[in-house]
């Protein structure tokens, strides 16, 4: 449904003509995010400056029943940041602002805007960082990090975006403008912040977060453990958490994505290694001298070719290089791919190895594979040609086993991607009816008319199309009468 | 009414059997909460039982207070109204540990000591050290949010908690959250049920994040008097690489509690690691104390489960739970010092405190409930100025009939609570009254 002209009138009374964009090119730059599969451009993307613009935004579409799709910088990996029913697209681009540094309390409230890497790259001088580091993070916003509640390969010792927020400022989906939390622990009450990271921007739009900033570890140690088997390098991954070791940062990368990497940007992994683990501890030096010996000795006793420890900071960023450029990579061995985020628990790694080359085999794809394996965290990347519709229904196969697999083995659908659009209708995998229902009355509570990024993260029943129907347990009749 | 009581305890006595179910005075007397004398005790002995027994009392219109040991029973409002004590302390099997993944799945009933007692084999252990620890149960700690030491390192129970079932007050069992270490699949229901004291749905099972115990651990008392001084030793550690694990915060009285005469005021540190990193850091520390010509004490094994005792209320004792910003915490000290000194000259008190988050734990003994008050209101007054906050954790029921016992939450911030609890409960089926704003 076209928005109406006055509709359009009003908008452009609020963040002026141009902080609109009308035309068709320029909303096509919006129709999609990272995963280019789902497309849906918004009738108009409005850009605001300032928290009460977005307040204006939000209550003029409520009440002309108009959706609303949040958007940062468009790096999401799930079909979120796109308007799959049209409507207005808030993008925060132009609300980039570092309100305030306030480095005694150890924290720094920003605008949802910002740039992640930018925060981190003005408090490193004073010693400091923000933990999630997506790989997305030199164009990823805050924004976006806080809806999608996202990970990143540090994220294993440091915890995801949601144990970095202490606060928000949130237009929600009524346009009422709510401030929950903030720098002082432990406020009475419901913990609405916790609720609301991750919530997809399906709440409202986050205008202002306030986050915890970290002292930087005294010492760094990356250490690259090659395999020649996939099954070993899983089995030390298993080995070395169940040792009491908790990494930084534990990060897998199968034969087929080694051969991409090397052949991309010389990360120089062992060219004749099925496996290989990248393994980073940060702490106190000696802490970190003894935890990288036992790492170290875990992986000889399971076989590894090879075990490296870069020397200097140099060489630890070209190993971190290959591995945060693995998805670009990848486009040498197929020109697309489906790109899973499922997690297992991670001494069913070894498990899920075997079967995902089993699933692939039997499905006649190739599936190349990065990712967190200290925590579980799969990245399987399903290669196909789209030019050919067979080998697609083939890649959404395997996907689908695979996705099952590690629900089977007590997994999860997502562990840091998010679910948007694209894994919305995988939720019933995991969640029973009453689960969902709770979901849906929780954002209704944020969102009353549902006009918040409609068709996000949650799935919409099939059979009557709204909330799904628990079944209540009986009890003994007539008591209480 | 005679009749409907009648049946309502059969009704109960259909679901969890006979033994599970009291209506005995001797048994009601020892249930009062705040005065009120529930009509039944019931003892669910698994989460189905459970389940119908909230599917009633939300259908006969019983207000039901979920009970761990009982511990916690003087945090919030008195209640509105108490027809129905669920005691939860059947449902306490372990229902899946994977110590290879650190996780467990364990029903809510279970006390932490015996969890501790089970990890203590695979030298896990589940991060969090609130006052009495050993004898509360997994959902208390978990449904108050009850915090110790440790959250310096570890955070709280929002970042250990992965998964939970919950029963609505509806009675429909209901999960949130996954049993793996990261997910974001749906919204982390998980966080919104830690803190809210049961009021959206009572925790039934929880999926918990475990930690390795470090192979060695240390500890010492950096005698400091002055805030100030306090203040600054805790800015030097924040901003050193050092990585402490507890970094408390102790009075006078408190630090005398655990250490007897020996015992001094001061920050209270814990390094967890392999032994050389616990022993450099501790040489760290001792160099950042000689800086201010402070006085070091290694501290004994047991000081932490003494500095538990010395945070747990003696019986008539109030406790504040203070939260202010941690580069504020000198002012803090102070002001509260001077509030307590001013508004209740008679009163004993003992203070602990997470510095680095600039959280304290007050405890006061022999002061009148008009002198709490004005002690309350002081104080939630200055650390209001700076954000923060008092809530009551513990404290005779006139006090807390007498003053907000959660203090000030923002409207719109409130407005969205009393939403979520209209969602969920609207019939007021779980704790009503209790929770802040009564609602």
């Amino acid at each position: 449904m076209p928005l109406s002209g006055p509709f359009v009138q009003e908008l452009e009374r609020i963040v002026s003509a141009s902080g609109l964009v009308r035309t068709l090119e320029g909303r096509l730059v919006y129709e999609c995010d990272m995963h280019t599969f789902y497309k849906g451009a918004p009738d108009v993307v409005a850009l605001p400056q300032r928290t009460e613009q977005v307040v204006e935004i939000v209550r003029l579409c409520r009440r002309e029943h108009v959706p609303i799709v949040p958007r940062g910088s468009g790096t999401g990996l799930i079909g979120g940041a796109m308007a799959p029913s049209g409507g207005v697209m808030i993008g925060t681009n132009r609300m980039d602002a570092i309100l305030e540094l306030d480095l005694p309390n150890r924290c720094a409230t920003v605008q949802p805007g910002l740039i992640n890497l930018s925060l981190t790259r003005a408090v490193a001088s004073h010693g400091f960082f923000f933990a999630p580091d997506p790989s997305s993070q030199m164009v990823s916003s805050i924004g976006g990090n806080v809806a999608t509640n996202a990970g990143g390969p540090h994220c294993l010792k440091y915890g995801i975006t949601t144990n970095h927020i202490l606060g928000l400022e949130i237009v929600t989906g009524a346009g009422e403008l709510v401030r929950l939390g903030g720098k002082a622990a432990d406020r009475p009450g419901y913990d609405l912040v916790g609720a609301a990271v991750g919530s997809e921007g399906t709440f409202g739009i986050v205008t202002a977060i306030t986050v915890r900033l970290l002292h930087a570890a005294e010492a760094v140690k990356t250490i690259l453990a090659s395999f020649t088997a996939i099954e070993d390098a899983s089995e030390a991954v298993s080995a070395i958490i169940a040792a009491g070791i908790v990494p930084a940062a534990l990060e897998m990368l199968d034969e087929l994505m080694i051969r991409a990497i090397n052949e991309g940007t010389g990360a120089g992994y062992p060219k004749d290694a099925a496996a290989v683990l990248l393994i980073e501890l940060d702490g106190p030096a000696a802490e970190v001298e003894a935890q990288g010996e036992r790492a170290a000795r875990i992986c000889w006793e399971r076989g590894a070719l090879e075990v490296r420890v870069a020397a200097d900071a140099t060489e630890r960023a070209l190993l971190w290089k290959g591995r945060k450029e693995a998805a670009g990579a990848v486009g040498r061995l197929a020109p697309t791919y489906l790109l899973q985020d499922a997690v297992v628990p991670r001494s069913k790694l070894p498990t899920i190895m075997r079967e995902l080359i089993a699933i692939g085999a039997r499905h006649r794809v190739q599936i190349a594979n990065v990712f967190h394996a200290g925590d579980g965290n799969l990245h399987p990347l399903i290669l196909y040609d789209d030019r050919d519709p067979a080998e697609l229904a083939r890649a959404k196969a395997a996907n689908e086993e695979l996705l099952r697999a590690c629900i089977e083995m007590g997994g999860t659908v997502t562990g840091e991607h998010g679910v948007g659009l694209d894994k919305a209708k995988n939720l019933p995998l995991q969640y029973a009816e009453a689960d969902l229902n709770f979901m849906y009355r929780l954002r209704r509570a944020f969102d009353p008319d549902l006009i918040m990024n409609p068709g996000k993260l949650l799935p919409s029943h099939p059979a009557c199309g709204e909330g799904f129907r628990p079944t209540r347990p009986r009890v003994p009749d007539g008591a209480w009468i | 009414m005679a009749l409907a009581a009648r049946s309502i305890g059969d009704a109960l006595v259909t679901i969890a059997g006979r033994e599970s179910v009291r209506d005995d005075a001797s048994s009601l007397d020892s249930s009062i909460i705040d005065g009120a004398r529930p009509r039944f005790l019931v003892r669910p002995a698994s989460i189905d039982e459970l389940s119908r027994v909230i599917a009633l009392a939300h259908d006969a219109g019983l207000a039901a207070v979920p009970r761990g040991n009982g511990r916690a029973l003087e945090l919030g409002n008195p209640p509105a109204k108490v027809d129905l004590v669920v005691d939860l302390t059947g449902l306490d099997r372990v229902i899946e540990h994977n110590p290879d993944d650190l996780t467990i799945t364990v029903q809510a009933g279970m006390s932490c000591g015996a969890l501790a007692a089970l990890l203590a084999p695979h030298r896990q252990s589940l991060a969090i050290d609130p006052p009495g620890l050993a004898t509360r149960t997994l959902g208390g700690v978990t449904a108050t949010n009850a915090l110790g030491p440790l959250r310096a390192r570890f955070g709280g129970l929002r970042d250990l908690l992965l998964g939970v079932r919950f029963v609505q007050p509806d009675g429909v069992v209901t999960w949130g959250g996954s049993k793996v270490v990261k997910s974001v699949s749906g919204y982390d229901v998980p966080k919104l049920m830690v803190g809210a004291l049961g009021t959206l749905g009572v925790l039934a099972e929880l999926t918990l994040r475990l930690h390795p115990l470090p192979d060695l651990e240390r500890s010492w008392l950096v005698c400091l008097d002055q805030p100030q001084a306090a203040q600054e030793l805790v800015s030097r550690l924040v901003d050193s690489s050092v990585q402490p694990g507890r970094v408390e915060l102790l009075n006078d009285d408190a630090a005398r509690f655990v250490l007897g005469e020996s015992g001094s005021a001061g920050i209270a540190v814990s390094m967890g690691s392999v032994a050389d990193a616990v022993n450099e850091q501790g040489e760290r520390l001792a160099e950042m104390a000689k800086a201010q010509g402070a006085r070091v004490l290694a501290l004994p094994d047991d000081f932490w489960s003494r500095v538990s005792d010395a945070m747990s209320p003696p019986a008539g004792w109030t406790v504040l739970q203070i939260t202010s910003l941690p580069g504020r915490l000198a002012d803090t000290l102070e002001a509260v010092g001077g509030i307590v000194q001013a508004e209740a000259p008679g009163a004993e008190v003992r203070l602990g405190g997470c510095a680095t988050l600039g959280t304290l734990r007050l405890l006061i003994g022999g002061a009148t409930v008009a002198e709490l008050d004005a002690v309350i209101t002081r104080v939630r007054a200055w650390v209001g100025e700076i954000g923060g906050g008092v809530v009551v954790a513990s404290g005779p029921a006139e006090l807390r009939r007498t003053v907000d016992p959660w203090g000030p939450i923002g409207p719109g911030a409130l407005a969205l609570m009393r939403a979520l609890r209209d969602e969920f409960d609207p019939r007021r089926v779980l704790n009503p009254g209790r929770y802040v704003r009564g609602i």
